[in-house]
């Protein structure tokens, strides 16, 4: 059987494109992008805050700190964001102590409950809280008629920990979950204490975990902007006095100062998050967790009541804005409406959906649906974009960083990973400062806000790229390559394939991300771009709170849904791994 | 003149390691060669410059005449089997196999009756519509055989393809590669770190340590006459003694040999080797009395270890131990026990005299 007998004329074809030219070409593209889309506006807002009229100058930070009422937001900052890690850390570990470490039933409907906030824009939880104990709260007007009410740093923080515990309980669930209970049990058969265990043994196992979750807390808090902005009355954080000077006094001069001054605390936790996380997988033994010994009663009880606290907290906090988009006066008239559903007109336009509702519906429909419901189908259009391009581009980064490994890899790493690192607003204001010019077409269009959360939301996706396909095993791409396949083929009929349930669940992060973030593109929207998470801000700020409670529920509709389809398509879901980091 | 693969020179290196160390080897069309040695020696390394996965530091891959060290591996047209199978697990088997005939672009009906005909060399035709997870580790593998035979290779490079395997299979499986071998007449080089799986396939084998070519042979030439010490101990078992060669005596620590005045190896220092099952044993007072008297030495039965068809006996002499094969029935015949004393017969042509030096 010689080789020409069988095979006659069928070999592999000359025109092959080598792996390193690709690799090469879409390392290029990628290094290009992020260079110019994350760099440039950060170097940019640098740029800005140390030059007045081309000289070198620390006027501006003279200005910021001599500004009592300015310098203010940074120790607000501080203060609000300190606060809240430490009560969400220790409120997170116990929950997830109880998941890992106890034989409470119900486990999959708290960890299900607990992940709700990240279905929902940061400033549900500022809506929230308002309905219940705001001005005209449910509790403090109806039931106890005082005056006292949540605005200010009692406001955010209290949002803030609810929007941050999934977030810090993923880190906590994984790091109990991967200690080994055996260390435990080991430690009580030699006599000590279930209490002495858990600090002499528990504890510091979990140390490096915690502190991670802490420095995420941490991170995600400073850099919010949503809650603050609905909850916070006259008390201003940084995040938010970077928009006041931008957008309401013209002061970018300030607002690129402020946002120098909130790079620090956020990378400086964002790094302390890296770091730590290094370590805390170190620790991880990988090894079969064993049999977990029933709870004696009492524990049982006490953490079953323990966990349903956070739970019931945040089942009020959706079942209130979800109530309050229905009814005709909170906390007065409860009796049901759709009316707040009918948003005041905001003159918005999307392309496509406006044109073809506004022919083919009259009168009063025409004006809902074609105008006033454009922000929701920008929304929907750009999060579907959003969803496909950073799915697809972190996916590329991760091949390449994890399975290419070209010369410069580190580089490319380095600069996926550190978007988490940019608060939104940072970011928001770095894209003005950088294009806002006559020759960069995609500014004030849809693109720039497309391309914003993508590169906002880059590190997530990278990293969930990664640790998917450091799962496949190098040799079978290197069968594929032996049997004649070329990069293209390869990368389509066998690896692809093999990451699709990742890529799919990345798809999803990067939809619901679209569909709620804030922060950085409440600078991209313009009049003709609308987002509907920015429109919940807008109806708030102008007094219409039933139908920023409407926004809001539309698009915790829509982000449901996605994940309902998402979980026919791939017949797996779960929010696990999607805590955001920015 | 048949397709030759020849490596000369190839050097492979890691920074300041140097994993390939300038080896030269010719391996003609249709021949087995198997790469033993232990793990971290190279021999995986060697392999992927054949293939074309690792870059050539320095020297050359010749193949039918020409160098092919800048050749991307698709280029190449050589059948790779890994140790982990790399079975697509997203493809049935017939898909699995199926894959290296339609990246050519090949016709569906060839593709066809080429999957058939590579199934049947198998024996899985039955099981064509079954995913990769849903076979044996032994299926698995014979599938990935036949994927890589598919595109009909030039050469089949073979990557500790039974490693994973349990033991009976891994000798059942060795089998059948060496019967599709035999069959298909294609050039196979198979790497390995299992001796006895190198002696019993190849045609020839390549003995490696630390980057380089220790020796290169048939399998009993390796056997019989081991080019070094290291090759005697890797190879198989060996007993050693550490002496001084003058003339056909060499002196140890404790007692002199006498060895077979044809060794080559000047006097001096030396080690002296000799198989297990090349050492005699005697129960005292039954050794004939023709033998050698300065090879005959007393000793005591301190462990004995049943191997199966032999037995393997660790004998203390005066604090030097000397491992000694015997056959079974031998054993039960001649009611060897622990403990025992007996006498210890080394023939003087049973010894391999290697210089003292080379061993590091």
């Amino acid at each position: 059987m010689s080789r020409t007998d069988v095979l006659k004329d069928y070999s592999i074809a000359s025109t092959l494109l080598s792996d390193r030219t690709l690799t090469g070409i879409a390392m290029g593209f990628l290094l290009a992008v992020m260079t110019f889309f994350m760099l440039y506006p950060v170097y940019d807002i640098c740029r800005l805050s140390f030059f007045k009229e081309g000289v070198l100058t620390l006027t501006n930070y003279a200005d910021y700190f001599t500004n009592a009422r300015i310098f203010r937001s940074l120790t607000n900052s501080l203060y609000v964001a300190f606060v809240t890690t430490a009560i969400t850390t220790v409120m997170a570990f116990f929950f997830a102590y109880g998941l890992t470490r106890t034989t409470i039933p119900g486990k999959g409907i708290f960890y299900t409950i607990s992940t709700f906030p990240l279905i929902a824009p940061s400033i549900i939880q500022g809506l929230a809280l308002i309905l219940l104990f705001g001005r005209n709260g449910l509790v403090t007007r109806y039931l106890l008629q005082t005056d006292w009410n949540i605005y200010g740093a009692t406001g955010i923080i209290a949002a803030e920990c609810l929007y941050c515990f999934p977030n810090a309980l993923f880190i906590l669930y994984t790091t109990l979950s991967a200690v080994d209970t055996r260390l435990d049990e080991a430690a009580q058969s030699l006599g000590a204490s279930a209490l002495k265990t858990f600090y002499k043994v528990t504890l510091p196992a979990a140390k490096y975990g915690i502190a991670s979750a802490a420095a995420l807390v941490f991170n995600l808090t400073i850099t919010d902007f949503g809650v603050p902005v609905v909850i916070g009355g006259n008390y201003s954080v940084l995040a938010t006095e970077i928009y006041q000077q931008v957008i309401g006094m013209q002061r970018f001069d300030l607002g690129a100062t402020i946002s120098v001054i909130l790079l620090i605390p956020s990378v400086g936790a964002f790094l302390l998050n890296y770091y730590l996380t290094k370590k805390s997988y170190a620790l991880i033994s990988g090894q079969a967790r064993p049999f977990l010994q029933p709870s004696r009663p009492f524990k049982k009880w006490a953490f079953s009541i323990y966990c349903w606290i956070p739970c019931l907290l945040i089942l009020i906090v959706f079942g209130s804005v979800f109530l309050g988009s229905f009814v005709k006066t909170w906390p007065y008239d409860f009796s049901l409406t759709l009316r707040h559903y009918n948003f005041p007109s905001l003159g918005g336009h999307a392309p496509l959906w406006t044109n073809f509702w506004a022919s083919v519906l009259k009168g009063e429909w025409q004006s809902i649906i074609a105008y006033k419901y454009a922000p929701i189908w920008n929304s929907l259009w750009v999060s579907i974009l959003v969803a496909v391009g950073g799915a697809s581009l972190t996916l590329l980064a991760g091949y390449i960083v994890e399975k290419k490994k070209p010369k410069g890899e580190q580089v490319l790493y380095t600069l996926s990973v550190l978007p988490a690192a940019i608060p939104g607003t940072v970011m928001g204001l770095g894209y003005i400062l950088a294009f806002n010019k006559p020759y960069y077409f995609f500014y004030g269009t849809f693109w720039i806000i497309i391309i914003n959360i993508i590169i906002c939301n880059f590190t997530l996706g990278v990293l969930s790229s990664i640790a998917n396909l450091k799962q496949i095993d190098r040799s079978i791409e290197e069968a594929a390559v032996s049997l004649g396949a070329n990069p293209v083929t390869t990368f389509t009929r066998v690896v692809f394939p093999l990451t699709k349930t990742a890529f799919f669940s990345n798809m999803a992060f990067f939809f619901m991300r679209a569909m709620t973030t804030i922060s950085a593109v409440i600078f991209l929207i313009s009049a003709k771009v609308k987002l509907a998470a920015i429109e919940i801000i807008f109806l708030d700020i102008d007094g219409r709170t039933a139908s920023a409670n409407a926004m809001c529920t539309i698009i915790i509709v829509i982000v449901v849904g996605m994940l309902l389809a998402m979980r026919l398509i791939t017949g797996k879901a779960g929010l696990k791994g999607m805590a955001v980091s920015n | 003149m048949g397709r030759n693969l020849r490596l000369e020179n190839l050097t492979k290196k890691f920074g300041n390691l140097v994993a390939v160390d300038h080896v030269n080897l010719e391996i003609e069309e249709g021949e087995f060669i198997c790469f033993l040695g232990p793990s971290g020696c190279g021999k995986t390394t060697v392999l992927r410059m054949i293939t074309g996965f690792e870059t050539v530091t320095e020297g050359k891959v010749i193949f039918d005449g020409k160098v092919i060290n800048d050749l991307i591996p698709q280029k190449r047209e050589f059948g790779i089997v890994f140790q982990s199978y790399a079975l697509f697990p997203n493809m049935t088997v017939e898909q699995n196999v199926a894959f290296g005939l339609k990246v050519r672009k090949m016709s569906k009906k060839a593709i066809a009756e080429r999957v058939d005909q590579m199934l049947d060399l198998i024996g899985l035709r039955d099981w064509r519509h079954l995913y990769p997870a849903q076979l044996s580790g032994g299926q698995q593998q014979r599938v990935a055989l036949v994927r890589a035979l598919a595109p009909n290779p030039q050469v089949l490079l073979l990557d500790e393809p039974l490693s994973a395997l349990d033991a009976k299979i891994r000798v059942r499986l060795r089998a059948e590669v060496k019967r599709l071998q035999q069959e298909l007449k294609k050039t196979m080089i198979y790497v390995t770190h299992d001796q006895e799986e190198a002696l019993s396939i190849a045609d020839r084998v390549v003995v490696m340590e630390m980057g380089q070519f220790r020796q290169v042979g048939r399998p009993i030439d390796i056997y019989k006459y081991p080019a070094s010490s290291f090759v005697a101990d890797f190879v198989g078992t060996s007993n050693f003694f550490k002496g001084y060669r003058a003339e056909d005596r060499v002196k140890t620590e404790k007692r002199e040999f006498k060895i077979s005045k044809s060794e080559s190896v000047p006097s001096g220092e030396v080690f002296l080797a000799i198989r297990p099952e090349k050492v005699e044993i005697f129960k005292q007072g039954e050794p004939p009395s023709h033998l050698e008297s300065p090879n005959l030495v007393s000793g005591r039965i301190d462990v004995v270890t049943f191997l199966g068809a032999a037995v393997r006996l660790v004998i203390n002499m005066d604090g030097e131990e000397v491992i000694s094969d015997v056959i079974e029935k031998e054993f039960e015949q001649r009611q060897l026990r622990q403990g025992e004393r007996v006498l210890l017969y080394f023939p003087p042509e049973a010894f391999i005299l290697y210089p003292a030096k080379e061993v590091p």
